[in-house]
């Protein structure tokens, strides 16, 4: 076929899709029965979650004291688990947003998932700040709302309180932002289930949408706003802002001010990482191979093995500054990471964060899925302990050498964290289930990308087109008239 | 009173876009054109002016960021102001994150907010679908027969030239839209 | 307004009336409301009283005073002088009540010798009033009984035995009560053959029976550390447990004071095998071989007398192994030089030792100077010769009525056969308060009451007599001994009667007093009284008895040194858990007692900290216990703590939380720590508290210890020290050369801050702030139990502790600085800084701790929701969780709480408040008396109680307070000054009186030995 015949680049969808085909494959998994692959995971995943949960209840029922922590070493686990799954929580609206911005098209294909796990990383970090508290039930004194106490209202001075605002933000703008996104595909699966609860539901959903120009209009504009002006600050000063807990503190090894970007880097290194991850499971689980092609994945192992430099640079840089300060207790600290008693969480972080990503110099490595899978999820195991290095080998050994404490979990901590990841795979099988993991309609619109000249231009042409001759307008059209003849 | 409408149906980008440039360089005016995805530069080919929604957006930032500045401030400074840290009362630098994030937040929830309200978009809102497919594949441009100087015969000629799938005239007494009821087969017919 | 509507107040009700004036408010006013209304209430309250009827829950009485007593003012504290009886020093207390309940004690600054200190147990034995397993009542024969029953059982008994002319034995510890001992005199001269032996489970008989053969008088002289400039102590641990500890604490404080112009800071050389307390506060310590205490004896003797030129009598030992003859040479020089100020003290149980040490003393002029014979000492009159006697006669059955009063030989005696001998023998009576090994074994236990219940008097320096009056009703059904003993004389008097008649015949006497009345009440207001002490006779010294000691023969297996601790001494506080709880002021292990090795001894054994190795002595039962790695102990010694392994300790079972993976403090039916006391030795030298050819064998099994603090030096481990090594500015001092030289010698070259980012808030009205001398501070731990009364600290238990999760206020942090073998120490107490730019305030996400207008750092316990935030941002560690619900449920105890602080909820920050309920109640007091609060007026309950006077606190608005001049002294400094935190907490740089090179820094090779 004509059309084929000279691609300017690869297709970003294999298999030379239809708009229909599109709307048939990514329906697929919706509206037929679940694979037995995917209860499989299901199950395994709601077990886990419930685990968790009776964790969780029994701690909250006996006292923090069921958890390793100790008068020297305040957090742990918890606070560990929190900033891993924010840091999980980046790649979404990076990708959906940043790569947006950067014209990446290829991210069609991915961000809708993305957009997916943020929400539900966000939701596994949420739980952390406030089953960590000695008496969460009265979590909610952390908002800022009238009462009688004076009126004793909350300490905006204090980075947690920065986090509860920065994260309920995060949520909600992404929440908004995966939405509004989902609008277009809701109206086309309304259009295409039969009449039932589902369909209802779509169609409730779907707001009326009814693909008239003058809202793709306003839909663009919003969709870009969202990601230019709001989504990409935001998710750079989330990170930022959770890396104030540790910045502006007084200790050691927390007080540092290159956290920000070195958190924002990490961040988006095991987001990355986590979509890599989903994906090679997704595609093969949702048989979606042509939509999340082995480019896709070549693309992310790139941004990977950048964004790994990125903190490895971090991690030399904090030696170098230590050093280069002179503060003894500075020194101390870092020296105590990569020497001291729990050295070897420090050597894990760097062997997963520093030295496994580097295979992805190689594109044979890039395009062999298990290795990237495998290296993936070794990062996200590295960007794990990266924080638990931070958090926990500052506090053990800190100010007065009379306070050194060491630390072990107990199992309610790792009851805990299991249960996160099950909560967390449990929301994204159902998601799989139940709404269109990859946006049809960003979809369609790229189909066939690669055989047109960039979009910049195109628009251009066609404003001039508004007043006077449209001579590259004509050409455009004249060029499919040829295509089609 | 009743209005009519000519909606002809396309079945790809392409067509749709070549259709609707050369009808306005005819000098037609494009009533409505209904599309499964956003084609990139359709709108102003359909003569569809820029969106100004974000100064909404701008709005809705500044409210949230200088709220949440001056709330946290009274807070601190005006309402009970306790020693704390030893920090003085009114503490700006400390007020910028949360400062930031409110901006945002508002910002965000502005923006949504205007486009549904704009576009008339509500939860549970009844589609009024020019055609079934248009969520899927098929786009479809709508011209309003009733203008001046509208020629069906132009027209059609013109959409006839992108290869248009089908071509309709209905009736819009109410505001309601009826279904059309052309498909495939209608079309040889027509060629 | 609508008729049927209910209101709050009058006011509410109908807003025309005016608001002002109770009387107006509370005139009469028809009440709105009509018949059906009323139906509806009455019916209401009626349905109401039936259901509160039906419920069954326990009623709680609340019975108000028929008769207030005039000293009660509810909500106001009411305070009794008494005397201390946590042990047999007897120093002065004063009783806190609050509504008729002891609920702290204090040191009473009007007391002659403990001026105002209170040591650890002091303070703790208030829990031992509230101990809910006191005996009830008399007991016969195991079991509840009443006091007729049991006093005609003892009078019959006594009806037989003077009949069949049987042996009568009083077995008793110390008996400083001059009553007491008048009612036992009596008592016993109606038997024919009747002895009143008496010992102390931490005996100094040898002293004793030194100044017998020297001074021809069995005496124990009153040692006056405060006049000596030259202290010499071979192994005596005065500052901890050596007979009374507070007085030699005070005493020994007075004589090294670097306050005001003419700094006095007296030598003090330890020479001992183990770390002491009182070798961690020593200027020189040289770790001795416990084989060679004679020879060095000797030949500091022999040197003394070189220069004093006279012969000394007898050879010169052979050269000692491991003592330089520089260092003797030294000590030598600095006695003579300091004769008449200068003062030599042994611990040692060997008389022959005793005697040397009191030939030097007599050599350097010490007696009559820093030895006072006029006023001798009281507290140990144990005759260990007259208990071995008594235990051959048990031994042998012969004794037909034994009484046993203040101690528990079945416990702490080394007599296997004993508890057999008791149980077998045919009448005993006991005195125990509750259950122990002895009182177990004895057919009557009649229970004394605990002091703070009884009236009581004391002579524990001779001259100074001291009363303890109860502070409230006997919680128990019981009776003290005089009370007994006067009862089965057949002529029953209460204690008051029998003390008063006592003074008015035998104390009085001995005073200028002209009316008893008078003498009494001021001696009940004050507590104690000075009066003249009977004359004795010393005979000039005997240098005749005087003979030289060479070296114990010395194998290659360890000495056995057997120690008490400063909570549990010889266990009769076992059962308090704050003592048990309370960390060892030297290793800081609590719950257990351990085998202390040197870090040599331990690598050779190939076994570290918590391993577990057996102490085997050759045809003698073995004791496995863990091991514990002492710095500064002698490589041949093994060092194990007496006082553990009571009847009955596995009360502590329960202990801490209980939660899936916690620990029991200890196994039920086992016990806390295991009894090291059948290795004490009793024979013709007396009691001796040390074995030689003990054999340590590593048994592969580990044990967990209990320790609040791991790592234990300064400077951090060598391999992770930056370049240049790190010894942290902790912990500043100087040696007395420099520190004369200029008073901020020892100050770290730091970074000083000029200027803020910001403006500072003004502390106009107060500022409290503190100040701890660390020259004066020795670690003692008084502070940290009067802390833990004070402010309702919870115990947590072992397992939680070993979680690093104890809850103490206030902490004392011990360093080591130097050679790990022979390491400096170093004591800092430890406890909320109260900084004014404190880091814990900035980060707490609710305001739960915040900055009071007079520079306190406040926690808000309601407030707190328990983020730990605070905790990790505070620089010194001094913030407290409760992990959990801590246990309150003992009914009894609680009585004892203090009803000014919050009992603290679970998951909520704590901390030390600066005992900010009694800065409130100064400020109370002062404003009702219409003046300014006084300086000194206000004391935190770790300042009250300090023996050592080490605590300054005050207000730093008012410039002539002492806390104000001392944070102008240059010796004053702050921890951490380059975090800008601002402590208004500070320490005084500690002094050394030693030469300079030794001291200060922390010299090269020092520094590369450390291992972390």
């Amino acid at each position: 076929m004509a059309r084929t015949a000279w691609p300017l680049r690869e297709p970003l969808i294999a298999g030379d899709k239809t708009p229909a085909q599109v709307t048939i494959d990514i329906s697929r998994p919706l509206e037929g029965r679940a694979t037995p692959l995917w209860w499989a995971a299901f199950l395994v995943s709601l077990t886990t979650l419930f685990v968790g949960m009776v964790a969780v209840s029994y701690q909250i029922k006996t006292g923090i004291g069921t958890w390793g922590l100790n008068r020297t070493i305040g957090w742990s686990f918890d606070i560990t688990n929190f900033v891993f799954w924010v840091g999980i929580g980046h790649a979404g609206t990076l990708i959906s947003a940043i790569l947006f911005l950067l014209r990446q098209r290829w991210r069609t294909s991915v961000n809708r998932a993305a957009e997916a796990m943020t929400l539900f990383a966000v939701m596994c970090a949420g739980i952390f700040p406030i089953i960590h508290m000695g008496r969460p039930w009265l979590a909610f004194w952390v908002l800022p709302y009238p009462n009688g106490r004076g009126p004793l209202w909350v300490n905006f001075r204090s980075p947690l309180l920065w986090d509860v605002f920065a994260i309920s933000t995060y949520f909600i703008i992404s929440a908004v932002f995966w939405y509004v996104g989902l609008i277009p595909d809701l109206a086309t699966l309304r259009d295409r289930t039969k009449p039932g609860l589902r369909q209802r539901l779509f169609s409730f959903f779907s707001l009326g949408w009814n693909g008239a120009l003058s809202v793709w209009n306003r839909y663009e504009t919003v969709y870009l706003i969202l990601a230019a002006a709001l989504a990409t600050p935001l998710v750079l000063s989330v990170h930022s802002i959770v890396s104030f807990d540790f910045a502006t503190s007084v200790l050691p090894g927390w007080h540092t001010t290159i956290f920000p970007p070195y958190f924002v880097g990490g961040a988006i290194f095991s987001g990355m990482s986590m979509v890599l991850t989903l994906m090679i499971i997704a595609r093969k689980t949702m048989r979606l191979e042509d939509y999340l092609t082995i480019r896709h994945i070549d693309t992310m192992t790139k941004l990977v093995l950048a964004t790994s430099w990125m903190v490895a640079i971090a991690y030399a840089t904090e030696f170098f500054v230590a050093l280069y300060s002179g503060n003894e207790l500075e020194r101390f600290v870092f020296l105590n990471r990569a020497m001291g008693p729990m050295a070897w969480s420090y050597w894990i972080m760097v062997c997963c964060n520093v030295l496994v990503p580097q295979i992805f110099w190689f594109r044979r490595m890039r395009r062999a899925l298990p290795v990237v899978f495998v290296a993936t999820i070794l990062i996200n195991v590295g960007m794990w302990f990266e924080r638990f290095v931070i958090i926990t080998t500052s506090l053990h050994r800190d100010f007065l050498p009379s306070s050194w404490a060491s630390y072990t979990p107990t199992l309610i901590e790792l009851a805990t964290l299991a249960g996160s990841f099950g909560l967390f795979f449990t929301c994204f099988l159902l998601f799989c289930r139940f709404l269109p993991m990859i946006a049809m309609a960003e979809i369609k619109g790229v189909l066939n990308a690669h055989l047109k000249p960039a979009h910049g231009l195109e628009v251009a042409e066609v404003e001039v087109e508004a007043e006077t001759e449209p001579i590259a307008a004509r050409s455009v059209v004249g060029g499919l008239e040829e295509v089609q003849t | 009173m009743s209005s009519r409408h000519f909606v002809s149906i396309f079945l790809d980008e392409d067509s749709t876009f070549g259709a609707v440039l050369e009808l306005r360089k005819a000098g037609f005016k494009i009533r409505e054109v209904y599309a499964p995805y956003a084609v990139h530069g359709l709108d102003r080919a359909a003569g569809l002016p820029r969106s100004r929604i974000g100064f909404i957006t701008v709005a809705a930032a500044a409210i949230g960021s200088l709220a949440f500045y001056f709330f946290q401030d009274w807070v601190h400074a005006v309402d009970w102001p306790l020693n704390i840290g030893g920090k003085p009362y009114s503490s700006a630098p400390a007020w910028i994150p949360v400062v930031f994030e409110t901006g945002v937040l508002f910002a965000g929830l502005a923006t949504v907010l205007a486009l549904f309200v704009r576009s008339g978009l509500y939860p549970g809102k009844k589609a009024k679908l020019i055609d079934p497919r248009i969520t899927d594949d098929h786009f479809a441009v709508v011209l309003d027969i009733l203008d001046s100087g509208f020629d069906t015969d132009q027209v059609l000629r013109i959409c006839n030239r992108h290869g248009v799938g089908a071509v309709e005239e209905i009736e819009v007494p109410s505001k309601n839209v009826k279904r059309p009821t052309s498909d495939i087969a209608t079309l040889e017919v027509w060629r | 307004m609508s008729e049927n509507r209910y209101w709050k107040s009058v006011e509410e009700r109908d807003s025309s009336l005016p608001r002002a004036g109770r009387s107006e408010s509370e005139a009469p006013v028809a009440l709105p409301i009509d018949r059906r209304g009323f139906l509806k209430a009455s019916g209401f309250t009626v349905a109401g009283t039936l259901l509160v009827g039906c419920s069954r829950k326990p009623v709680e009485k609340a019975i108000p005073y028929l008769v207030q007593p005039e000293e009660i003012v509810p909500g106001r504290a009411t305070w009794y002088a008494s005397t201390c009886g946590g042990c047999a020093a007897g120093c002065g207390a004063l009783v806190k009540c609050r509504d008729g309940r002891p609920i702290k004690l204090e040191g009473n600054r009007d007391h002659p010798f403990s001026q105002g200190g209170l040591c650890a147990v002091g303070q703790a034995s208030l829990l031992g009033l509230y101990d809910s397993q006191r005996f009830s009542g008399p007991q016969l024969a195991g079991r509840q009984s009443g006091w007729d029953e049991v006093d005609q059982a003892v009078t019959g008994r006594i009806a037989e035995v003077t009949a069949s002319k049987g042996r009568v034995r009083l077995l008793t510890d110390t008996v400083t009560s001059p009553t007491e001992q008048r009612l036992i005199d009596r008592f016993l001269r109606q038997f024919s053959d009747a002895k009143h032996v008496v010992y102390d489970p931490l005996s100094s008989s040898a002293i004793l029976d030194a100044h017998q053969t020297t001074h021809g008088l069995r005496v124990l002289p009153r040692y006056r550390f405060g006049r000596a400039d030259v202290i010499v102590s071979f192994g005596a641990d005065f500052l901890g447990t050596w007979i009374s500890p507070v007085e030699f604490t005070t005493d020994y404080r007075s004589g090294r004071n670097l306050d005001g112009d003419s700094p006095r800071l007296s030598f003090h050389a330890q020479l001992e095998s183990r770390m002491s307390l009182t070798g961690s506060n020593a200027d020189l310590r040289v770790i001795l071989d416990p084989a060679e205490e004679g020879l060095a004896l000797g030949r500091l003797a022999e040197k003394v007398a070189e220069l004093a030129g006279t012969a000394y009598p007898g050879f010169a030992g052979t050269s000692s192994s491991v003592l330089e003859e520089a260092t003797l040479d030294d000590l030598a020089e600095r006695l003579w030089q300091a004769r008449g100020r200068s003062l030599v003290v042994s611990a040692s149980q060997s008389s022959r030792q005793q005697v040397l040490v009191n030939y030097l003393n007599q050599l350097l002029g010490a007696y009559g100077a820093t030895i006072d014979l006029e006023r001798p000492s009281m507290q140990r009159q144990g005759n260990d010769i007259a208990l071995a006697e008594l235990a051959d006669e048990l031994a042998r059955g012969s004794v037909d009525l034994l009484l046993i009063q203040g101690v528990n030989p079945v416990y702490d005696l080394p007599l296997p056969g004993l508890a057999k001998a008791v149980e077998e023998a045919p009448f005993v009576v006991s005195f125990a308060a509750s259950l122990d090994e002895t009182a177990a074994r004895a057919d009557a236990i009649c229970p004394e009451p605990h002091f703070l219940e009884a009236w009581g008097d004391c002579e524990a320096v001779a001259g100074v007599v001291s009363i303890a009056q109860p502070a409230i009703r006997p919680l128990r059904d019981t009776r003290s001994m005089m009370e007994s003993l006067s009862v089965w004389l057949g002529e029953p008097k209460s204690a008051l009667d029998l003390i008063q008649e006592c003074w008015l015949e035998e104390i009085l006497p001995r005073t200028s007093a002209l009316s008893f009345r008078s003498f009494w009440d001021h001696t009940v207001r004050d507590g104690s009284a000075l009066i003249a002490a009977e004359a004795l006779e010393v005979s000039p010294f005997v240098i005749s008895a005087v003979e030289p000691l060479g070296s114990v023969g010395q194998d290659e297996h360890f000495t056995l040194e057997l120690y008490p601790t400063i909570g549990l001494l010889d266990g009769r506080h076992a059962h308090n858990p704050w003592l048990q709880e309370l960390p060892d002021p030297v290793t800081k292990v609590t719950w257990d007692n351990y085998a202390s090795l040197s870090p040599v001894a331990a690598a050779d054994l190939g076994v570290g900290e918590s391993d577990v190795v057996r102490l085997e002595v050759p045809g003698e039962q073995s004791f496995e216990l863990p091991v514990y790695v002492q710095p500064g102990q002698h490589d041949r010694v093994v060092a194990v703590a007496l006082g553990y392994g009571r009847l009955g300790t596995d009360r502590f079972h329960t202990a801490g939380p209980k939660w899936l993976q916690s620990k029991p403090t200890v196994d039920a039916g086992a016990t806390v720590g295991v009894n090291a006391a059948p290795w004490t030795t009793l024979g013709k030298e007396g009691r001796g508290y040390r074995r030689s050819g003990v054999k340590v064998i590593p048994t592969g099994r580990t044990y967990d210890l209990a320790s609040t603090q791991t790592y234990h030096f300064l400077s951090v481990p060598e391999k992770l020290a930056p370049t240049d090594g790190q010894d942290r500015p902790i912990i500043q001092e100087a040696v007395l050369e420099e520190y004369l030289e200029d008073r901020s010698a020892g100050a770290p070259h730091l970074h000083h801050f000029e200027s803020d980012l910001w403006g500072e808030h003004e502390f106009d009205v107060h500022h409290w702030a503190m100040a701890i001398d660390l020259s004066a501070c020795t670690g003692c731990a008084a502070c940290v139990v009067s802390c833990q009364a004070e402010n309702n600290v919870p115990v947590v238990g072992k397992d939680e502790v070993e979680r690093r999760r104890e809850m103490h206020w206030i902490r004392i942090d011990r360093y080591y600085r130097g050679d790990p073998t022979a390491p400096d120490t170093v004591h800092q107490p430890m406890m909320c800084h109260h900084c004014d730019n404190a880091p814990c305030e900035t980060v707490c996400p609710v305001i739960a701790t915040l900055h009071s207008s007079e520079g306190l750092n406040m926690q808000i316990y309601n407030r707190c929701v328990g983020t730990r935030y605070c905790a990790n941002n505070c620089p010194y560690k001094v913030r407290r969780f409760n992990w959990f619900d801590y246990a309150h449920d003992d009914k009894l105890e609680n009585l004892m709480l203090n009803p000014d602080v919050t009992v603290r909820d679970r998951g909520v920050m704590e901390k030390c408040s600066l005992c900010v309920q009694r800065i409130q109640e100064g400020k109370i007091v002062a404003i009702s008396e219409g003046r300014e609060v006084a300086d000194g007026e206000i004391q935190t309950a770790c300042q009250q109680s300090c023996p050592a006077q080490a605590i300054v606190f005050g207000d730093l608005v008012d410039p002539e307070s002492r806390v104000s001049k001392i944070f102008g002294d240059p010796r004053h400094y702050v921890i951490f000054e380059e975090l800008n935190v601002r402590p208004s907490v500070g320490y005084l740089r500690l002094v050394r009186n030693r030469p300079a090179i030794t001291a200060g820094h922390v010299t090269e090779e020092q520094e590369d030995s450390h291992h972390g």
